[in-house]
């Protein structure tokens, strides 16, 4: 199927500064897409060159398979980082404008205006001025604004900085739901938690090149390196003699075993049974934010 | 160019101004401002000249009829602004009782005011006047030349002058002003001119600048609420400008719409009645239709000028109190045309009024000038409507350029050569 976007070797520099070098990565219809990277990856650039805000010094930005023209981001809803809203307009007018901008007339987004404002429990809201509703009330505005003209591709930068917990909460049901529906989301984070329970695929940039690119569970086993955990008695200083163990790191009670990539965990349990007393040994799954600071690590050097 | 998101935004921009007080404040304020500046005094005056109920005691039983005429004549030059409605009591023998009961008719309120005319006084070219407030300099000016008027004419008649020859020979003089041009002439008033000129140098002045300024507080607004990103995201950066300008420009033109809708209203029949004290003649300057058309052509020419510098202003900068020290760069070109406002009142055919009014930056103010004192030849104006259009555009070229990189430009105030290397930017 053809990918919802698709960014081949995009770069872009200001000045001297390069702030993306060489970005590439395609997202599947019907995903949720982390876009991860430090501070300062490029990952803003990148995405304000999706939506056309910056124009790429080379590159290709494909949506739906055709070069990207600016009428088609009508149908894409974009949140950017830096987000607001007009402070002396009505929630309804200023949802209706941004629909408008999107090329709905006022008549035809009122009804959908109410039901989101219904939904998000802030129906009694519509006729007051932005500056009267709380940070996290013109939160909620700003994602209705980017979701109302119920567009095929999302795009997010940074969407959960600045909410509350229950904004966050609100947020991230909203977007497995919008999932559900078909539809495809691509979002920025530096958080690596989020990506991890939210992502299908991701594209971790680092100085404004692609270091790793695809489905989130492949790279997981592929980088995730070979570790477990372990609750054991004994002579514990001898564990990093043990044969095929690279390092053994000790958190309170429990020990996390890296062990040498092509070796087994088997053979590993067998040596230590011989003089530990093994209450738990236990394949770990790899968390994202490991194999993050090592690929950066892995790609600085 | 989306002609689509340009109306949008222009409708956002147009409505936003027309909802807030600060609109009809100023749209109301203004024109009051001024009415009260040029109707106030003469409201004041004319509540002195409402007519008088004036008794005459003719002794000579000459002077009375001639005096109902002169004064008729007055009542009628005036449009019935100085007019006194005169009785004629006969004398009566008993003076000093028909003195008292005169003077009793002017407490009682049943006259304003006596008059007694005898021969002995005349004489002595003099009359007596008597009234409860002595004070009334118009109106006792406006009775002074009746008066005088009328006794000359029986001095005349009884010198031997035939009477016709006399009223043929006194009858009075009335000034008609009017004004050359070459569009021909045109009855108007020396000293309504000038308030006109002004009044509509002031008004194309104060809005170009108010209105210019608005854009940049608009443009600022986006930048520090951060609105501007989720806006760019389906607007192009340049009809969002234009849609800004364009819209703010009209709630301008729809206030200066109202004020000329007023000042229509003000020079009405009915209105100008009340102003009729002016010197016999005078008539109240009245907007021609092409010095309305000039106006807004100008207005919009010079508007989109100091609009879209304020514009890349407001972008370039973070707040307004940075963006303030480069927005008195644009108040030097503003305060010029103030030293030519007098030169160019005085002598509007002169080679400097011709030739600042054909500097682009000063064409929309002193033309406009120009326009209201004498119609400068047609292309002079056509060489000012060219030059000004040809600057705007390379204006509005420009400043895009800055503007669409300064939007997304957050933090460290820009020098003016960062603001350069931004208009190379691809």
């Amino acid at each position: 199927m053809t990918p919802s976007l698709e960014l081949q070797s995009v770069g872009k520099s200001f000045g001297n500064l390069t702030a993306v070098d060489s970005v590439s990565f395609a997202v599947p219809q019907g995903t949720i897409y982390g876009l991860l990277g430090p501070n300062g990856a490029g990952k803003t650039t990148t995405l304000r060159m999706i939506m056309d805000i910056i124009a790429p010094d080379f590159g290709l930005v494909l949506l739906n398979g055709h070069p990207r023209h600016r009428a088609d981001l009508a149908r894409v809803g974009y949140l950017p980082e830096e987000r607001g809203l007009y402070r002396k307009m009505t929630v309804v007018d200023q949802l209706a404008f941004l629909a408008e901008l999107h090329g709905l007339r006022r008549r035809e987004s009122l009804p959908s205006i109410e039901s989101w404002l219904e939904r998000v429990e802030l129906a009694d809201w519509g006729k007051k001025k932005v500056e009267e509703l709380s940070k996290g009330m013109q939160q909620k505005v700003q994602l209705i604004g980017t979701i109302l003209h119920d567009p095929d591709l999302l795009i997010l930068d940074e969407p959960f900085s600045g909410l509350d917990p229950i904004n966050q909460g609100l947020f991230k049901d909203l977007l497995a739901d919008y999932r559900k529906q078909g539809k495809t989301i691509i979002f920025s984070t530096h958080i690596m938690e989020q990506a991890e329970k939210l992502c299908d695929n991701i594209c971790l940039i680092s100085q404004g090149r692609t270091i790793l690119e695809g489905e989130l569970s492949t790279i997981k086993r592929r980088l995730g390196g070979n570790s477990y955990r372990l609750i054991a008695d004994g002579d514990l200083e001898r564990l990093d003699e043990v044969k095929g163990v690279q390092q053994a790191l000790f958190h309170d009670n429990t020990v996390k075993l890296l062990l040498e990539p092509d070796a087994s965990g088997a053979d590993v349990l067998e040596e230590l049974v011989g003089f530990l007393t093994v209450h738990e040994f236990r394949f770990q799954e790899p968390d994202l934010e490991e194999i993050f600071i090592k690929a950066v690590r892995d790609a600085t050097q | 160019m989306r002609p689509s998101n340009f109306r949008t935004i222009a409708k956002r921009e147009y409505l936003a101004r027309l909802r807030s007080k600060g609109f009809w404040i100023s749209t109301i304020a203004l024109p009051v401002m001024m009415a009260a500046w040029a109707i106030l005094p003469s409201l004041m005056v004319a509540k002195a000249r409402t007519s008088q109920k004036l008794a005459v005691v003719d002794r000579t039983h000459q002077v009375a009829e001639l005096l109902q005429q002169a004064l008729d004549a007055l009542a009628k030059r005036t449009a019935d602004q100085v007019s006194f409605e005169l009785e004629v009591v006969q004398p009566q023998a008993d003076v000093d009782s028909q003195r008292a009961a005169l003077d009793q008719r002017v407490l009682d309120e049943e006259i304003a005011a006596w008059v007694w005319i005898d021969s002995e006084l005349l004489a002595e070219n003099r009359v007596e006047y008597h009234a409860e407030s002595v004070s009334n300099f118009i109106t006792q000016q406006a009775l002074i030349g009746a008066l005088s008027a009328a006794v000359q004419k029986v001095r005349l008649v009884e010198s031997g002058y035939d009477p016709e020859i006399v009223a043929e020979l006194s009858s009075s003089i009335d000034l008609d002003t009017v004004r050359i041009s070459e569009a021909g002439s045109s009855a108007e008033g020396g000293l309504g001119g000038f308030a006109l000129a002004f009044a509509v140098f002031m008004v194309l002045y104060m809005t170009t600048l108010i209105y210019g300024q608005q854009v940049m507080l608009g443009v600022l607004e986006e930048k520090s609420s951060r609105v501007v990103e989720v806006l760019l995201s389906t607007v192009a950066p340049f009809d969002l400008m234009a849609g800004k300008i364009a819209g703010i420009g009209l709630a301008g033109l729809t206030q200066i719409a109202i004020w000329f809708a007023t000042a229509a209203v003000l020079t009405a029949p009915g209105v100008v009645a009340i102003m009729a004290f002016l010197p016999a003649g005078t008539e109240l300057p009245t907007l021609s239709p092409i010095l309305v058309l000039h106006f807004f052509l100008l207005f919009i020419l010079g508007y989109f000028f100091y609009a879209t510098f304020y514009a890349m202003i407001g972008s370039a900068f973070n707040n307004p109190q940075e963006a303030q020290q480069m927005a008195s760069l644009a108040v030097i070109f503003v305060v010029l045309p103030w030293i030519f406002f007098l030169p160019i009142l005085n002598d509007p055919d002169s080679t400097l009024a011709v030739v600042t009014s054909l500097i682009p930056i000063f064409t929309p103010f002193l033309m406009v000038l120009r326009i209201a004192v004498k119609m400068p030849p047609t292309w002079q104006i056509l060489l000012g409507y060219f030059l000004t259009t040809a600057m705007c555009a390379g204006m509005i070229w420009l400043c895009a350029r800055i503007y669409r990189v300064g939007i997304l430009m957050y933090g460290k105030k820009p020098s003016l050569k960062e603001l350069w290397r931004w208009v190379r930017y691809a």
